[in-house]
């Protein structure tokens, strides 16, 4: 293949990278940026600090970690855990557990922290969702028909969502109320986003399909064609473009214009059959990082339709992906181990 | 059924079934206190009726799915796809999983979550379906509750439980009414669930290629001894097969005769086709491909199994017959 220099020159040029013994099965930054976190099926989590390019490894379950999110400290990150732990932790201090759940599986975390509402950690078990306050008070805990396979929070830390079977839930976050907004779809609803001005929903689906309700009218939408599942998907910080894994290119649902119903979507960097596992939206502008099952890792500027590789293959299909807050940083991890943090930023 | 490196690689697992007080679970820490020197994730449901002594253990609660594909009775256990695919971020730790089903639970669900999930069919294969039955209380069973005979119809492996209990002619009674309606498992008698592992666990019985090869010439005998719906028969051709053809009739039959079709499998010889082809279907959903080929001097004969209800011998053999080449 002729291309042997190019797909890695990014990774070399402007990342650091390590090689650990185990699935990572989820990235992050911190809200301050100053922590790159990688989450790993050993239990551990390994923490990078771009300002002086350190590593740190911290144990933090017994089992495999099953998520991870930021916490709602600037420093700090939270993650669930198959020893049913949610635990807390920031560089430099001790690990907390916020709560522990026995043999239940501590499956999806989330986390909310701004200016116009209070803190909020969400974590998933079985057919329930827990909510606590910023010092890890249960606030309350939300019960679903079947096992939550998703939890969502809006740009207003107003609302959570939450994904499962025949449908999602819509839950507001203040209120003591018991009853949530249901959308029903029939199937196995396996993951969720929420637009940033939540001018919809939408989640992934066990028939590689996704399927969406426009708000507030819950219009339905079917997103189809897929040939694998989609196990990641994201809205860009503009609402105007849903990116999808799931198939062998970034697909793109346009959210405006009348879309995404009778649209066709847009497709980027695909053609070689491979199929895109992770995407991440970048936080400002309309830009999407994609990570393919053989470990290619592209960054796509929508509206100029250009591919910049950021990684070549070789390392094992992407399972973790992420932009830093200001997104000067991509982090990314695949499930053969392969961690690595790439820098954007302008060079002075 | 890919080829065998990459069938080596994928993480066997073994679903348990049987009916409450069976013997499940002294089965189960059976499996897991003995010294073979592998470590097994169990997965169990959270409202069973003992403990289970392992250090991977998974509480889980059986959720079946329909699955929107068309296909009416085509559901999986959503909550097995879950649990697969959070075991395998840390697959080094362990050699296989045991599935535990509940006493009532309908194996079919079970079985089609490894037909049906992509992922879980790219990281595990489903080894064995084994159903554990008391020996005392079986015939009373399959008189009030349909699950019962149908997970006999769904084993591979069948453990005769509690055999301190009855006499040699009881036995004899029981082991022919399972007979009746699975001819094909293999049947292990048991006092306290005392079965080594060997025959439980790693024995690719979903591999058509080893059951078909093991099981004695069934051809043609069909000894129905009981008024039993739920019944297992087997057909053989020795002349080679179209594709095309069986295709079109398996599908067909599927189609229409899913519901009442648990288990269906088959060994054939295709014309001008050195490979055996390997089909496999539980109820509708069906999976096939080319396996080890045709040893020097093997007959080629081609072998269907069905374990199902109300089965019409002569209807399945002429269609069977009408895929010849």
């Amino acid at each position: 293949m002729a291309i042997i220099e190019g797909p890695d020159s990014l990774l070399r040029e402007r990342g650091v990278s390590q090689q650990v013994d185990a699935f990572v099965i989820g990235c992050q930054f911190s809200r301050n940026g100053q922590t790159f976190a990688a989450a790993l099926g050993d239990g551990t989590v390994q923490f990078y600090h771009p300002a002086d390019r350190s590593w740190q490894s911290l144990n933090v379950h017994k089992g495999a970690v099953l998520s991870l999110a930021q916490d709602v400290t600037p420093d700090g990150f939270i993650t669930g855990g198959d020893d049913g732990q949610l635990a807390r932790m920031a560089p430099g201090a001790q690990t907390q557990s916020i709560a522990g759940f026995g043999r239940k599986w501590v499956e999806h975390v989330a986390s909310w922290a701004g200016a116009k509402s209070l803190p909020l950690i969400a974590c998933a078990v079985g057919k329930s969702i827990h909510l606590y306050a910023a010092d890890g008070t249960l606030l309350k805990t939300m019960e679903h028909p079947s096992t939550v396979t998703g939890i969502a929070i809006d740009s207003k830390g107003k609302r959570v969502a939450a994904s499962h079977y025949n449908g999602a839930s819509i839950w507001f976050t203040a209120t003591k109320t018991t009853t949530a907004k249901t959308l029903e779809w029939k199937g196995s609803h396996t993951g969720i986003a929420i637009h940033p001005a939540f001018e919809a929903i939408v989640t992934t689906m066990q028939e590689n399909a996704l399927h969406g309700w426009r708000q507030p009218d819950g219009q339905h939408m079917r997103m189809s064609g897929y040939p694998a599942k989609t196990e990641s998907h994201g809205f860009t910080a503009s609402g105007r473009w849903l990116a999808t894994a799931g198939a062998d290119a970034i697909v793109l649902w346009p959210f405006f214009g009348g879309g995404p119903m009778g649209k066709a979507p847009t497709e980027l960097a695909g053609g070689d059959g491979i199929i895109a596992k992770r995407v991440a939206c970048h936080p400002l502008h309309d830009v999407v990082a994609a990570g393919f099952a053989d470990g290619l890792v592209v960054v796509a500027d929508i509206a100029r339709e250009r591919i910049l590789p950021v990684a070549g293959p070789g390392r094992g299909a992407v399972s973790a992906l992420c932009w830093s807050p200001n997104g000067n940083h991509l982090g990314f991890g695949t499930e053969e181990g392969f961690v690595a943090c790439v820098d954007f930023s302008k060079k002075p | 059924m890919a080829d065998l490196s990459t069938e080596t690689k994928l993480i066997p697992v073994t679903v348990l079934t049987g009916y409450l007080g069976a013997g499940k679970t002294t089965l189960l820490n059976r499996i897991l206190s003995e010294n073979h020197g592998k470590r097994y994730a169990v997965i169990i449901n959270e409202f069973g009726e003992l403990g289970v002594d392992n250090d991977l253990v998974v509480d889980s609660d059986e959720e079946v799915f329909e699955m929107n594909n068309g296909c009416i009775c085509c559901t999986v256990r959503g909550d097995l796809i879950r649990i697969i695919n959070g075991l395998m971020k840390r697959r080094d730790k362990f050699d296989g999983i045991i599935v535990e089903t509940t006493g009532l639970a309908n194996p079919a669900p079970v079985a089609q979550t490894f037909f049906v999930d992509e992922d879980v069919k790219a990281k595990t294969r489903l080894d064995a379906i084994v159903t554990v039955v008391d020996a005392k209380h079986l015939l009373a069973r399959l008189d009030d509750s349909p699950e019962a005979a149908d997970q006999i119809a769904f084993a591979d492996v069948i453990v005769l439980n509690k055999l301190d209990l009855v006499t040699a002619d009881e036995l004899a009674i029981v082991e022919a009414r399972i007979r009746s309606i699975n001819r094909f498992a293999t049947i292990n008698h048991a006092t306290r669930a005392d079965v080594p592992v060997d025959k439980l666990l790693g024995l690719a019985a979903f591999d058509l290629n080893r059951v078909l090869a093991e099981v004695p010439d069934f051809l043609d005998e069909d000894n129905h001894t009981h008024d039993e719906h739920l019944n297992s028969i087997s057909l053989s051709v020795e002349a080679p097969l179209d594709a095309e053809k069986f295709n079109a009739w398996i599908s067909g039959l599927l189609a229409t005769k899913g519901q009442d079709l648990l288990r269906t499998k088959g060994i054939l010889a295709y014309k001008n086709e050195n490979r055996r082809f390997a089909f496999q279907a539980v109820h509708m959903i069906a999976d096939g491909d080319y396996v080890a080929p045709w040893k020097a001097g093997d007959k080629r004969v081609s072998r269907i199994v069905f374990i199902g209800r109300d089965l019409n011998r002569p209807q399945l053999r002429r269609g069977f017959e009408s895929c010849v080449a």
